[in-house]
């Protein structure tokens, strides 16, 4: 008997080798990795324009939740459910997917690039929404739970790595490549995304002075814009459209929409908080950025069905360069770089067909008009501050459908008080400093939080 | 050694003829029925001097003196010693061996072992009660005949599966079905949905599936095994854990060519129907609606009676038959159709099987030849089986040391199945939903809109009663019977051989090879016009195949360790291959509206799919055993299997030990009163296999993200892939259950009363299941090692034969079991539902039994009280929760059998205890209003309050029904059952209404024989015997439930189980059978 027990423990294994490789699926191995990029990138999207896009839009003054869901939320009522998906799409849609393909192309650069860049966007975007997130030991086999760390931490982390991405790419050729959906292999326009993200993370830090030069070598043209770009058969309702336009078209109908939210009455002329002076005129833009809960083809504006989606865009450079630029070099840096955007504003390339022949009218500012009683310091405050203020407010504006309103608000409310957006809270009192944790890795994550901070704690860089 | 004993033997004959005094005895060797004996051995005791008896059972010996004796040794017969004496002729009749018939067991390596001397629990069914019960399908046949062996039919339907379980559940995610092992050699047993029940919901809906062991003629079953607890079970490792069935078919005898013709014909009929209301028509709140879903509409004896008013100036439907149909202005007609509507779905059903076999042999060789046909029409109209059995068994004694011994079957079934279930395309579903005022009869025809536009082909059913849209929302249960079709026909082959070399005495070698294939074809097609998605024209084929390979050699050798001490030693080899692959091809959306099974029906390339599955799975152990024989009184088993299997990362050791004390041999004296007492006990291992090829990531496409409603597929994209979210895991280790068990084995009255319990407790630990991971550790889930169970149970069996007198004997039989089962640990995950996509759903959560049915229900206090709404109805529970238990507390099967000269009776009731189930059909009937529980008429004698909030003032009459939930009568009308929460579907359902008790006692057999072996009839006709059997089955049930038998399982053969929802009926059975023995 031991005999035969002992033969077996020799030789039995060989015989049941290789049996139980999948027959069915194709493993990781057989595939070309680089066709692990656009469903990463896919993923990407969708977390950041989707749902807590949708919230943050909310919790700014931009969106207005009018019925089931969205309206409890645009309340502040809000579970930790909400950021499951979108967590899992940056975790798991992303990351996951973007480490395997930067491990098995070691040594080619675009590639090495490519994938840093959507690493840190993805974790940037949930470290600055939700504080403390897990970062230094996510993505590793032998850690189930990894731990959270600092909100200030990830982000230096992320700089290094955007720091790394942009090494990779400078040194990378750009290849056509179908495979990328937001830049088809330019590795001149992800080494630039890659800068503006070290600039956007440096800007929730509040080190202006990093910010302002990684802006320098941002984003330099607007189609170096990293955006989400529908595509496909205009009958189809889902799958490949608008995101805002497809909830709105699909089963969310009259839920959310713009309302008559601060940011609709900033750039409406009927207002008495119209932004609209001699040299600025809203319309265009007003009638552009309205969303008609109604239904997605009532929409002809910024969601229309096809309608790009901005994520990291040549203007939110420009405005990194003029806030960063007034505050670490003074007003006429910032002064120049605010009226650039202007001027780009002034061709009307940032509206659509549809609002192209609407009026709209973006002069650049002169100096006199920031000093007490010019057209931008009505009220007589500091040149600078008045300067500044505009600056955030353009940021608040332009920057609709991005998280930057958001951020902004949280970063300026704790220590620019004064000239922050004054959009008002959607109830009690209180604004939001943070969405929540996602539910599943509250539960599932040993080393999580026991419960979710809550939505009114600051996050450590807004202290 | 065989040579010197020939010499030997020769030298003695030359002998003998050199001695005088010799004398010649001559005579015949007969068994106890008078048949001849060929070959039986005939030897001088203390001598080599032998002889065997001839082709007539004749012998003739020459012996030395009148004091010799002659040894009659014959297998399977009590050896007989008989002095010569004076005698010159001496006949001999041989006994069977007692001990051979009813003692022995077939063990889990296919070898015959005495039961007496057995450590671990054996239960035995023997082939009379599988025959008698006259089930086509043998798995059901064992149903209720051991203890804590649970036998239930998914369905009613001809070929539909059972779900066997043994000691309850063993596993959560893995299969629950015991390994089958028939003339040693494992088979499938699988019941695969495929791709053709994913039209249709998959499990929960779509057609039920077979069970491949009722591919097996039960008329060509010798015996049939159950090894019940781990210890007996341990050789076959990771296959073990839900126990092993262990089936011999049968063997020729030495002797004449035995002919033996059977001929059985049965009659079913649908054993319950639900009670159905017939005095409201279709329609809402009492006002009539002829396309509204309900029966909540006006009283049908209020109507003028006679025609209805009808409007034909625009549309109508002209069915085939020239009825034409026109939109109904006003409803006149009283007529109900509900028993016209279910007699033209359900008739009685039938089945008639003949089966002939031939057997016999010589002391050399043996064969057994049988060829079955089966041919059953269903209790459902248009439901059908047929299956065609041939059998080959032979023996060959090769030499005295070399045997061989090959057994082939082959099996041919066809069967057309009806859509049930979760499915709107399904049978009951359309039926029971249908208005008592609605006739279904003219279910297909031409509709010719207001504008004359005409729509041929076009599908008429309740919910568009002038065909007047393509879809009918649900099917006409006519159109479900006659134009789909779900086809199967299988071809399998068993085919096993076994090579037996005995060098010495005490030396055995077995080499037995064995293959079992099959491919099992479905063909479903949903013409245009079906109900649901399946509304353009679906076609679908799969291809199912499966085959596994198996080879073992086996080597035994038997030693005297003292004289008082001997030793069987055992070791082997065993290795098993099994392969799967399963092919789906479908066209959906017909361009030609046609019946034919063709993929011409849309040549177009989008709307053709082509989907293929494989699965490979090997294992292979090394095994050895150890069995010690102590004083002729205790029996010490040692085994132990070392197993690699394909599944599993690395080897894994299956040990187990059993021992058995026959206690009467020492300690107690056997009296007559107390004539046999054994004690025994056992300790194994055996586990549950990872499901195959999950140790890798893989990669995925077709993909779609979203974030809340806003989706982007890859597929638009340019395609890609993604790495899988539910991570690989190469280091799956099989499920290990450690059981042990005790037991008593004692026999009284001179064995006439036989009593056998035993106690058992295991653990399973490493219970395989996707366990949650953290999103931030990159994956969603992994299959892993991760939850445990326990099971303890008490198991009882007994016989007892009151009255043994010759031609008069009655026994009594009966077995009872308890088993509890506790989901122990999850690993955190909170519940895993064993049903997806029912609203009340069985499920595992730690604490509980496996199985728990579960849901949203009624709040209740502390005490237990509801919690109630303003008026006075109870409030729905926030999230789901544990609705109830569908585990029974016990079950039991007891009997009488009988006989008197020809006659014999045998009786077996079934019952279990305590169980809950959930009959989801009725349920969501009351919502649809057709039940009878709907029907209430009352004349308020108080005002009363509704679940909408409305008073009712004394003295209307309602249709509804009243009922106190804690707070005094309120009123339970329209707005509980159809709009509230006292009936319908969906997460928002006080579902803890819908479960009920299913204790239920089963009159599951009656059965009278007579066999016919006058002398006078048998010289005529040269027959030996004529068996006249009548046997009734299912005959009643005496439960709590209306309409739906607590054995029916919604999901078919599966680990969930304690549902129905719209699940095809089960049946009662009246079979006549007829044997001719030649």
């Amino acid at each position: 008997m031991l005999f035969v027990v002992g033969l077996c423990s020799t030789a039995c294994e060989d015989v049941v080798d290789g049996i139980n490789d999948n027959p069915n699926k194709i493993t990781s191995d057989d595939i070309d990795p680089q066709l692990f990029l656009t469903g990463a990138m896919l993923a990407n999207s969708v977390a950041q324009a989707g749902h807590l896009n949708r919230i943050a839009g909310m919790w700014s003054g931009q969106l207005v939740g009018l019925a089931s869901l969205y309206s409890n939320i645009y309340g502040y009522s809000i579970s930790t459910a909400e950021s499951v998906s979108t967590w899992s799409r940056v975790y798991i849609g992303t990351i996951t997917n973007v480490r395997h393909v930067r491990t098995q192309l070691p040594s080619d650069g675009l590639i090495q690039g490519i994938t840093k860049v959507l690493e840190a966007h993805g974790v940037g975007t949930l470290a600055s929404l939700c504080g403390d997130v897990p970062y230094s030991e996510i993505n590793q086999a032998e850690i189930e739970d990894p731990r959270f760390d600092d909100q200030v931490s990830v982000f230096n982390s992320l700089i290094v790595l955007l720091e790394d991405a942009a090494s990779d790419l400078s040194s990378a050729n750009s290849r056509i490549t179908t495979f990328d959906i937001y830049f088809e292999g330019d590795a001149d326009k992800w080494q630039e995304v890659a800068n503006t993200l070290i600039a956007r993370y440096r800007m929730h830090m509040g080190d202006y002075s990093g910010a302002y030069a990684a802006a320098q070598n941002g984003i330099s043209s607007p189609d170096g814009s990293m955006k989400y770009i529908p595509r496909g058969d205009a009958a189809l309702t889902e799958g490949d459209k608008n995101l805002f336009w497809e909830i709105l078209e699909g089963s969310r109908t009259g839920d959310i929409g713009t309302g008559n939210s601060y940011l609709m009455q900033l750039v409406n002329d009927s207002t008495d908080v119209y932004r609209g002076n001699a040299k600025t005129d809203e319309s265009a833009r007003a009638g552009y950025y309205v969303i008609d809960e109604s239904g997605g083809r009532a929409n002809l504006g910024i969601i229309e069905q096809f309608e790009p989606h901005k994520l990291v865009s040549y203007e939110e450079n420009l405005l990194i360069l003029a806030e960063a630029g007034a505050r670490s070099s003074g007003f006429d840096t910032g002064l120049g770089h605010l009226n650039e955007l202007r001027a780009y504003l002034n061709t009307g390339d940032f509206l659509n067909a549809n609002f192209i022949d609407q009026a709209y009218l973006y002069e650049a500012y002169e100096t006199a008009d920031f000093e007490s009683g010019g057209m931008e310091n009505i009220d007589g405050i500091a040149t600078d501050r008045a300067l500044l203020r505009e600056i955030i407010e353009e940021r608040y504006v332009t920057g609709f459908g991005t998280f930057m309103p958001f951020d902004d608000a949280r970063r300026v409310r704790s220590g620019d008080g004064d000239i922050q957006v004054p959009f008002p809270t959607n109830g009690g009192g209180q604004y939001p400093e943070r969405l929540p944790y996602s539910d599943d890795e509250l539960n599932a994550n040993a080393n999580a939080p026991s419960e979710d901070p809550g939505i009114f704690t600051k996050t450590m860089v807004n202290q | 050694m065989r040579q010197s004993k020939f010499y030997l033997l020769f030298l003695s004959c030359f002998l003998c003829y050199g001695v005088h005094a010799q004398r010649t005895v001559t005579g015949s060797v007969i068994d106890e029925d008078g048949d001849q004996l060929i070959g039986v051995n005939i030897v001088i005791q203390g001598t080599a001097i032998g002889t065997t008896t001839d082709i007539d059972g004749t012998y003739s010996i020459s012996v030395p003196d009148e004091n010799a004796v002659l040894e009659f040794t014959y297998i399977g017969y009590a050896t007989r010693s008989i002095s010569v004496g004076s005698d010159n002729v001496i006949d001999v009749i041989l006994a069977l061996d007692a001990e051979v018939l009813q003692e022995v067991v077939v063990s889990a390596l296919g070898f015959k072992e005495r039961k007496d001397e057995m450590g671990s629990t054996f239960s035995t069914v023997n082939p009379d009660d599988i025959t008698r019960s006259g089930e086509a399908m043998l798995l059901n046949s064992l149903g209720a005949k051991a203890s804590n062996v649970q036998i239930s039919r998914t369905n009613g339907d001809p070929g539909a599966g059972t779900i066997i379980r043994i000691r309850g559940a063993n596993t959560i995610s893995g299969s629950s079905n015991p390994l089958i092992i028939l003339d040693g050699v494992p088979i499938s047993n699988s019941t695969i949905y495929g791709g053709g029940n994913d039209i249709t919901g998959g499990r929960t809906g779509g057609t039920s599936q077979q069970s491949r062991l009722n591919d097996i003629n039960p008329n060509d079953i010798e015996s049939v095994q159950i090894l019940k607890g781990a210890s007996a079970a341990a050789l076959w490792g990771s296959r073990a854990a839900n126990g092993v069935v262990v089936i011999t078919t049968k063997d020729g005898n030495a002797g004449e060519p035995k002919i033996s013709f059977k001929s059985t014909l049965s009659f079913d009929e649908v054993h319950e129907r639900y009670p159905m209301q017939t005095v409201y028509g279709q329609g809402r709140s009492g006002s009539y609606g002829a396309t509204r879903p309900e029966a909540w509409g006006d009283y049908i004896p209020d109507r003028s009676g006679g025609a209805d008013v009808v409007d034909q100036s625009g549309e109508v439907f002209i069915a085939d038959d020239g009825t034409e149909y026109y939109p109904i202005d006003h409803r006149n007609s009283k007529v109900n159709y509900v028993d016209s509507n279910w007699d033209a779905v359900f008739q009685t059903g039938s089945f008639w099987q003949n089966d002939l076999s031939i057997s016999g042999g010589t002391d050399r060789a043996t064969y057994f030849f049988s060829l079955g046909r089966l041919d059953q029409d269903g209790i459902i109209r248009n439901s059908d089986y047929d299956r065609t059995n041939i059998r080959l068994n032979n023996r060959f004694i090769l030499n005295d040391w070399l045997s061989l011994a090959t057994k082939a079957g082959y099996t041919n079934s066809n069967s057309n199945r009806i859509q049930q279930s979760s499915n709107t395309a399904g049978l009951l579903l359309g039926l029971l939903r249908t208005p008592p005022d609605f006739d279904i009869s003219d279910y297909k025809g031409t509709y010719i809109d207001g504008d004359g536009e005409v729509f041929p082909e076009r599908h008429r059913a309740y919910r568009r009663y002038l065909g007047q849209n393509s879809n009918p929302i649900y099917n006409n249960p006519l159109w479900t019977i006659f134009e789909q079709t779900a086809e199967s026909a299988l071809n399998r082959f068993l085919v096993s051989a076994e090579l037996n070399i005995t060098p010495t005495q005490w030396l055995q070698f077995t080499l037995r090879g064995g293959v079992d294939n099959y491919e099992d074809k479905r063909v479903y097609h949903f013409p245009i016009g079906s109900a649901g998605d399946r509304n353009p024209g679906i076609f679908n084929e799969d291809l199912i195949g499966e085959k596994q390979v198996n080879f073992s050699a086996i080597g035994k050798a038997n030693f005297d360790l003292t004289s008082a001490i001997s030793l069987t030693a055992t070791a082997g080899w065993n290795i098993n291959d099994q392969q799967r692959r399963v092919n789906t091809a479908e066209i959906e959306g017909f361009l030609v509206n046609s019946k034919k099974q063709t993929s011409d029906l849309n040549t177009a390339k989008e709307n053709s799919s082509v989907e293929n599955s494989k699965r490979f799975i090997r294992s292979n152990r090394g095994f050895g055993i150890l069995d010690f024989d102590l004083y002729d009184q205790l029996f010490v088993s040692l085994s132990g299997a070392l197993e690699a299997a394909s599944s599993v990362k690395g080897t894994f050791f299956y040990p187990a030990v059993d021992a058995a004390w026959q206690f009467t041999r020492t300690v107690v004296n056997p009296t007559d009163a107390f004539s046999f007492g054994k004690i025994r006990g056992s300790w194994g291992k055996v586990g549950v296999q990872p499901l195959a090829h999950r140790f890798q990531t893989l990669s995925e496409s077709g993909f779609t993200y979203s974030t809340y409603s806003d989706p982007l597929g890859i597929s638009f994209f340019g395609g890609g892939f993604r790495l899988d979210d539910d991570r690989g895991n190469p280091n799956l280790e099989p499920e290990i259950k450690t059981e042990w068990e005790v037991g008593l084995d004692l026999r009284f009255l001179q064995d006439n009363l036989s009593l056998s319990m035993t106690y058992y407790q295991n653990k399973i630990k490493g219970l395989l299941f996707g366990v949650e991971l953290t999103p931030s550790s990159g994956f969603d889930t992994e299959y892993t090692n991760a939850g445990s169970m326990e099971n303890t149970g008490f198991e009882l069996e007994t016989d007892y034969a009151i009255i043994r007198r010759g031609d008069f004997d009655v026994s009594l039989y009966g077995n009872w079991s308890t088993n509890d089962n506790t989901v122990t640990d999850l690993k955190g995950t909170e519940t895993i539902d064993l049903t997806p996509g029912a609203s009340v759903s069985s499920r595992a959560i730690q604490g509980f039994p496996l199985g728990v049915l579960y849901g949203t229900g009624s709040q209740t206090d502390a005490n237990g009280n509801f919690i109630l709404d303003e008026n006075g109805f109870p409030k729905l529970t926030l999230s789901p929760h544990v609705l109830g238990d569908p585990n029974p507390d016990w079950r039991a099967g007891f009997g009488v059998r009988a006989s008197w000269k020809s006659l014999s009776l045998n009786i077996l009731f079934e019952h279990s205890h305590g169980a809950d189930f959930s009959p989801r059909t009725q349920w969501v009937l009351r919502r649809f209003g057709t039940t009878e529980e709907t029907t209430g008429r009352l004349t308020l004698s108080q005002d009363l309050t509704n679940f909408a909030g409305d008073l009712i003032p004394a003295g209307t009459t309602v249709r509804g029904n009243i009922d106190d939930f804690g707070a005094g009568p309120v009123l339970l009308d329209e707005t509980w059952y159809r709009t509230g929460i006292g009936g319908g579907f969906g997460d928002n359902q006080a579902y803890n209404f819908s479960i009920a008790d299913a204790t239920f006692t089963r009159f599951k057999e009656l059965s009278i024989s007579y066999v016919l072996d006058t002398p006078g009839l048998l010289s005529k006709t040269k027959l030996s015997s004529i068996i006249l059997t009548a046997t009734g089955r299912n005959l009643f049930l005496w439960d709590d439930l209306k309409g739906v038998d607590p054995e029916v399982n919604q999901v078919g053969v599966d680990n969930g189980f304690g549902l129905d929802y719209f699940t095809n009926p089960s049946t009662r059975s009246f079979l006549f059978s007829l044997i001719v023995n030649y």
